[in-house]
């Protein structure tokens, strides 16, 4: 999305500068700022350290077609740190305490952080 | 009464304590699966009422060799099945456990998928999480998760019968062809408090030995299941005083017992 945007910015400045900037060209603009997407990676990290390993992943892209993809055991990360490093950003960290604590009971997958990219 | 044999031994009843599932893989007959093969969608009652189909499959040795060794004798035979067929390509199910999850220590119940054809990784194959039968979680709560380490896709041979216990996480995956893919699912309940009467070399009850750590698991939560992991294995044996009502009371509780089945 940034990108998009600096490369319009930086047409219309060219335009600008030979005079030759329209309304249209600044319409082009407002279109690709309301173009953005937003991208949300959920990665389920073995602790609350973020350069913990990964236990389980699901991505929802809502730029790519709702086609069926076949399973994957291969993590997208290796760590939430590494994802943050590809420009992912933390939405959501593990709040542990949220959730009832025993001895003896598992329930859902830990340690649930949730990131975003605006695309 | 029908007499049927214990299959598992100490160690097959302790892999499954811990992975929760089993598969035998290719034993019904080639016949038989091409007639299952053709059954449309839905529920199956009449057709798990007749003989061709109890001696075929819910009888079959082995696999009534693990209820045997996992519910003991007089368990509760199937009157209840739903074909679960899919053709048209699809993104495939979220991760579920069915109906109301049943917590106890016990092993009361045994969900069966049995697939008549062959299922390849393209055909949208059952995908389960071993282990997750020791999860309490809300089926809604879950559905947003998506690839877990150490998941398995049952790409399996014609014939198969998956056995697990009520209560893994289960869905189907993802299906990328147009292929009739069916699965036949059925449940065995147990009707009597357990002991230790699966195939035992001596009458010296073995340890609980835990199997490892799922890849998914952290290591705590590893603790937990081998903690878990013995509360079941005690109840089993016999050595734990904790009742569970028999045969359980489920909502799709569904059989005739063992003991009143002619063939």
């Amino acid at each position: 999305m940034k990108i998009a945007l600096n490369d319009w910015l930086d047409k219309c400045i060219d335009k600008l500068n030979a005079d030759e900037l329209t309304e249209v060209d600044l319409k082009d603009v407002i279109n690709v700022w309301n173009s953005e997407k937003q991208l949300i990676l959920y990665l389920y990290s073995k602790s609350t350290n973020l350069r913990s390993p990964l236990g389980g992943w699901a991505l929802f892209d809502p730029t790519v077609p709702d086609e069926p993809e076949l399973p994957s055991q291969e993590p997208p990360y290796a760590s939430v740190l590494d994802a943050v490093r590809d420009g992912w950003r933390i939405v959501h960290f593990p709040r542990p305490e949220l959730h009832s604590f025993s001895d003896v009971e598992n329930a859902y997958l830990s340690f649930e952080f949730i990131l975003e990219k605006i695309v | 009464m029908y007499n049927i044999e214990p299959t598992l031994n100490d160690d097959d009843v302790m892999q499954f304590i811990h992975n929760g599932y089993i598969t035998l893989e290719g034993i019904i007959d080639a016949d038989f699966n091409r007639e299952c093969d053709t059954k449309n969608g839905g529920r199956l009652n009449e057709f798990v009422h007749t003989g061709e189909f109890r001696r075929n499959v819910l009888l079959h040795p082995e696999v009534a060799g693990v209820v045997r060794s996992l519910l003991g004798d007089n368990f509760l035979v199937p009157t209840n099945a739903h074909h679960h067929l899919f053709e048209a390509p699809h993104r495939g199910q979220t991760w579920h456990s069915d109906g109301l999850t049943e917590y106890g220590y016990g092993i009361t119940h045994l969900q069966c998928y049995y697939y008549p054809k062959e299922v390849k990784i393209e055909d949208g194959p059952t995908m389960i999480l071993p282990g997750s039968h020791f999860r309490l979680v809300d089926r809604e709560a879950i559905a947003h998760y998506g690839n877990i380490l150490g998941q398995l896709s049952l790409t399996v041979p014609a014939g198969t019968v998956a056995m697990t216990r009520y209560g893994i996480w289960h869905k189907a995956g993802p299906k990328l062809n147009a292929d009739r893919r069916g699965m036949i699912k059925f449940s065995y309940f147990r009707t009597e408090m357990p002991k230790r009467d699966w195939v035992c070399e001596s009458d010296d009850i073995p340890h609980y030995q835990h199997k490892g750590r799922h890849p998914y698991v952290t290591e705590v939560e590893s603790y937990r299941d081998r903690q878990r992991g013995q509360l079941t294995w005690n109840w089993l044996c016999g050595l734990t005083e904790v009742e569970e009502t028999l045969p359980p009371v489920k909502m799709f509780n569904s059989g005739i017992p063992l003991s009143e089945i002619t063939l």
